[in-house]
């Protein structure tokens, strides 16, 4: 069978496979799901270059033209292997003892995975916007079954949000699709036709409006405290990890191929939105007394960093936001992991509650510190180098805004260590029985992210070679120069 | 000239002579020995149904000219024979499973059953209107009383007459729309219809065929509950007994829309683009006020009834396109309805305690109580709300292409936008379920309604992993 297609089935049988297998313990359920979740990257891994141009066509509903269409290019290739690191993390970050239905978690979750493998591959733009939509429902369950005390609400409000902001993709979608001709929803057949279609506009609008709401750009974030902080730490990691991804990728796949003049007119007007998405993330970062909370708006505050990166028209700006989104869903992984290791540890979220735990746990301080020090951007660790790219990148058009943008760096560090010393560096508490420091199973956990991070940080050119021969850069070469020659 | 049918015709006409026999039988045995009823009729509902069934599958066409001027034996009447039969069925399941809890007697239940889907076979192979008016009033007058059946429950006395009162006058209306069209053309035969339109000279001649369709849509959109004729549809679910809502939910909507589709997709297709208009401006209204008021219901009979509404709204939007195209939609948009409705009282049946039937407060926590319950529930309304990965997004995506290839841009983003508070409702239902307060209601297990709800949720299953396998099914029908 094609490789491509056996990579989008494996998680989707594994799925079928957790939910229905019974009477074996809680644990070896657990490590079940994380050895099947594991298969899609030891696959990849095996076959290396070879998965690139891989594609999969099958027709799904030829009364509509809906074609399974999934092809694997190198854009695609770096979000898939992000997917096949994140899930298995999420799946080692639950609480055992506490999981009531741990058949249908781990469904839900391998469900996910194989949900977004067929996101980040598709190119038909129906299937595109069915994983789009889709990918909500196990989310929407996780929050609500998992969650905290207000899950329901948040959960509901997640979902709604998300299903307002992209319904009116689908009228796009027909849009295009009788402007080429009605026989095909093939992204590369529509990008032919979408610039110059007849209200091409409102349709790069609706796109808009969608990835929005995803990622989230800063007006439309209003689901993602709450959803992020009733969900439990699986969740968040798939959430913030994953989810917001999608929006990104959303706009390079769509708003980059088919509506690259609009992108660049509408670019200064998204900017500013982007950089008041990533001071208002920042400042209200600053103000939380939760810190589940402060890593929700931390996180938010960083991905329209990404956005920054991704509204300048330039192309090292280009390959900074991709690198960031990948360094991003790695250390908000990171940090959530750590977050809800703490939370499991004293019972509550709120800074200031307990302090001086460095003394009590100290691999969980360093460990902390570590990934704390990683999105701040220290040199060294992954996000510095996307966040200069980045930088470097707007600089080139906006030297003052570049400035103003870098002050949020600043910003990031008074948040992020004014939370690690106020609950882990003032005068100690008194000790607790439940502030068991982590032992090695822990470590094994954080240890492909700590990799990682130090991995992209020390010698980043691997990874950023396969973003620059990814052909949407390229291309992306030949439109800005064609568009600067004719502004 | 035929004089005499013979015995190919009567084959042709096998299911509708096995379902009247069939119901005759179990009427004898109820006036008879009604505890011998008690005990048979389920079975002998079960088995006129699977009989009929197979006669739908294996009858010859008939061409004898004393049938074929009220009759129509080809692949459409065939489609919705079998849909209107797989509706009976599920149907007769879900009774078995309310008499289990409440008692009552049951052959004239399933004489009444017998002769609604009776009229429903009629509608669906209707070749003259006269059939169609037979077809729509024997449904009818058979789900008046069923909607009565429980003697003791005043609010079903309530429900009954009014829908009777109604009812009868959607059914005057049919019948004086019927007569001013005989009056312009000269004939009720709906093959016959195009023709004598397209060749009517004088405007006053051409006037009284329109206000005759006009009377005629009308009657029809009151059996399919479409705003502004679809005051009776809350009341009404809601007095009923739980199968006899089922029923009606699924039966006579899926009867209203063959109707439309034996009219004006077969008999005239596009024959004037103002009926088209007309029916989008219906599509309006309905889309509108019945996704704004199911927000406010808790109980569940009503809120099927408001959901009932919308989805008809919904299935206006391909009648409104006119295609070829739109039919198949139409016609794969309404399958899916009916499984998933199907599957969702099949829910219901399993949590029917009181005569008021089952209120949001008695889904709290159903999830804790039966997460198989709960989740069957779950895909039924996802499905209903059209979210992928569902088979309803295809369905949903299907009738937006067809309304999107004839220009009603604005219906389609008005559809898209009421989706999205159908999908709050949906999910409200589905939130109350995952809700940990413990509520005291009883799930008791029943066989039939089990089956019904298993079965429903493998078919949504296996088409949205395989949609194309439900549209090759229904082609084939116009080509």
């Amino acid at each position: 069978m094609n490789k491509l297609m056996l990579l989008f089935l494996i998680p989707l049988f594994a799925s079928l496979m957790t939910l229905v297998l019974k009477g074996i313990s809680d644990k070896a359920l657990k490590y079940l799901a994380f050895i099947l979740s594991l298969l899609p990257l030891a696959f990849l891994l095996y076959h290396q270059e070879g998965w690139l141009g891989t594609s999969v066509s099958y027709p799904w509903l030829p009364a509509v033209s809906v074609m399974f269409h999934l092809s694997m290019d190198e854009l695609s290739l770096l979000f898939v292997y992000l997917t096949a690191i994140l899930v298995p993390i999420s799946i080692l970050a639950i609480y055992i003892p506490n999981l009531s239905y741990p058949n249908f978690f781990y469904a839900l979750v391998l469900f996910l995975q194989a949900l977004l493998i067929g996101f980040f591959t598709a190119k038909d733009l129906a299937l595109f916007i069915f994983f789009y939509e889709a990918m909500l429902l196990p989310l929407y369950f996780i929050i609500s079954i998992w969650g905290g005390s207000h899950r329901y609400q948040a959960a509901l409000k997640f979902l709604l949000y998300m299903f307002a902001g992209s319904v009116l993709m689908i009228a796009g979608l027909f849009f295009l699709y009788f402007e080429a001709g009605g026989s095909t929803f093939n992204l590369e057949m529509l990008a032919k036709i979408s610039e110059n279609a007849p209200h091409a506009g409102w349709l790069f609008a609706i796109f808009l409006l969608a990835f929005a709401v995803k990622t989230p750009l800063f007006p439309f974030h209003a689901w993602l405290p709450d959803a992020y902080c009733q969900a439990p730490t699986s969740g968040t990691i798939l959430l913030a990890g994953l989810l917001s991804k999608a929006g990104i990728y959303g706009i390079l796949r769509i708003l980059l191929e088919l509506f690259p003049r609009m992108l660049q007119e509408w670019s200064p007007y998204l900017l500013g939105l982007s950089i008041a998405g990533v001071f208002y993330g920042g400042l209200a970062a600053w103000t939380q007394k939760d810190f589940k909370r402060l890593i929700a708006y931390s996180s938010l505050s960083h991905v329209n960093f990404i956005l920054v990166g991704l509204f300048v028209w330039n192309q090292t700006a280009h390959e900074g936001a991709i690198l960031q989104s990948l360094n991003h869903g790695v250390t908000i992984t990171a940090l959530f992991l750590v977050a809800g290791w703490l939370e499991m540890r004293i019972g509550s979220t709120i800074i200031g509650k307990v302090s001086g735990l460095a003394k009590f746990l100290p691999h969980l301080c360093w460990l902390t510190l570590f990934f704390v020090l990683s999105s701040v951007a220290l040199p060294g660790t992954n996000n510095f180098v996307g966040e200069l790219l980045i930088l470097f990148g707007l600089f080139g058009q906006h030297p003052w805004l570049t400035a103003f943008l870098a002050l949020t760096i600043v910003l990031s560090v008074i948040y992020m260590l004014q939370w690690m010393q106020k609950v882990y560096f003032e005068a100690p508490s008194f000790y607790q029985t439940s502030w068991i420091d982590i032992r090695g199973r822990e470590f094994l956990v954080a240890l492909p992210l700590v990799l990682l991070i130090l991995w992209v940080g020390i010698y980043p050119s691997p990874v950023l070679k396969l973003i620059g021969e990814s052909k949407l850069i390229m291309e992306e070469n030949v439109k800005i120069t064609a568009l600067e020659h004719k502004l | 000239m035929n004089m005499t049918l013979g015995a190919q015709d009567f084959a042709a006409l096998s299911p509708l002579l096995i379902l009247l026999g069939g119901a005759l039988i179990i009427l004898l045995i109820e006036s008879f020995a009604e505890v011998w009823a008690k005990k048979l009729s389920f079975g002998l509902t079960l088995l006129t149904i699977a009989i009929a069934g197979y006669a739908v599958l294996v009858a010859p066409i008939s061409v004898n000219s004393l049938l074929t001027p009220w009759l129509k034996f080809d692949f459409l009447a065939k489609l919705f024979s079998l849909l209107f039969l797989l509706i009976g069925f599920a149907a007769t399941f879900l009774s078995s499973a309310f008499f289990q809890r409440f008692d009552a007697s049951r052959g004239e239940y399933y004489f009444l059953l017998l002769a609604a889907l009776f009229g429903l076979l009629l509608i669906g192979s209707s070749a003259d209107f006269l059939t169609l008016f037979l077809g729509v009033e024997t449904l009818s007058i058979s789900l008046y009383v069923l909607c009565g059946y429980m003697k003791k429950w005043e609010f079903s006395h309530e429900a009954s007459i009014k829908y009777f009162l109604m009812g009868s006058l959607a059914a005057a209306f049919l019948l004086y729309g019927i007569a001013l069209i005989y009056g312009a053309v000269g004939s009720t035969r709906l093959d016959q219809l195009l023709p004598a339109y397209q060749q009517l000279a004088t405007g006053s001649v051409r006037v009284l065929f329109l206000s005759g369709i006009g009377l005629v849509t009308l009657a029809l959109a009151f059996e399919a509950a479409i705003v502004p004729f679809h005051v009776w549809a809350p009341d009404v679910y809601d007095g009923a007994p739980t199968p006899v809502t089922a029923f009606m939910s699924v039966g006579t909507k899926a009867g209203a829309f063959a109707a439309f589709v034996r009219v004006f997709f077969d008999a005239l297709p596009r024959f004037n683009l103002l009926w088209n208009e007309g029916i989008a401006l219906l599509a309006y209204p309905t889309l509108i006020y019945a996704n704004f008021v199911a927000l406010r219901q808790t109980q569940m009979r009503r809120f099927f009834a408001y959901s009932g509404i919308s989805h008809a709204g919904f299935l206006l939007i391909p009648l409104a396109a006119g295609t070829p195209d739109a039919l198949s939609a139409l016609l794969f948009y309404l399958v899916i309805y009916v499984l998933a409705t199907l599957g969702a009282f099949a829910v219901l049946a399993f949590l029917d305690e009181h005569s008021e039937g089952v209120t949001l407060k008695d889904l709290h926590g159903l999830f804790y109580r039966s997460p198989l319950l709960a989740g069957l529930f779950a895909f039924c309304l996802l499905t209903l709300a059209g979210i992928p990965p569902t088979a309803g997004f295809f369905a949903k995506l299907y009738i937006f292409k067809v309304a999107f290839a004839e220009g009603y841009y604005s219906l389609v983003i008005v559809g898209l936008l009421t989706s999205i508070l159908a999908a709050y409702y949906y999910l409200r239902i589905v939130s109350v379920m995952l809700t940990e307060e413990p509520e005291h209601v009883s799930v008791v297990p029943t066989w039939p309604a089990a089956c019904v709800g298993t079965v429903c949720v493998a078919a949504i299953l296996y088409f949205s992993c395989f949609p194309a396998e439900l549209q090759e099914l229904l082609k084939g029908q116009m080509t």
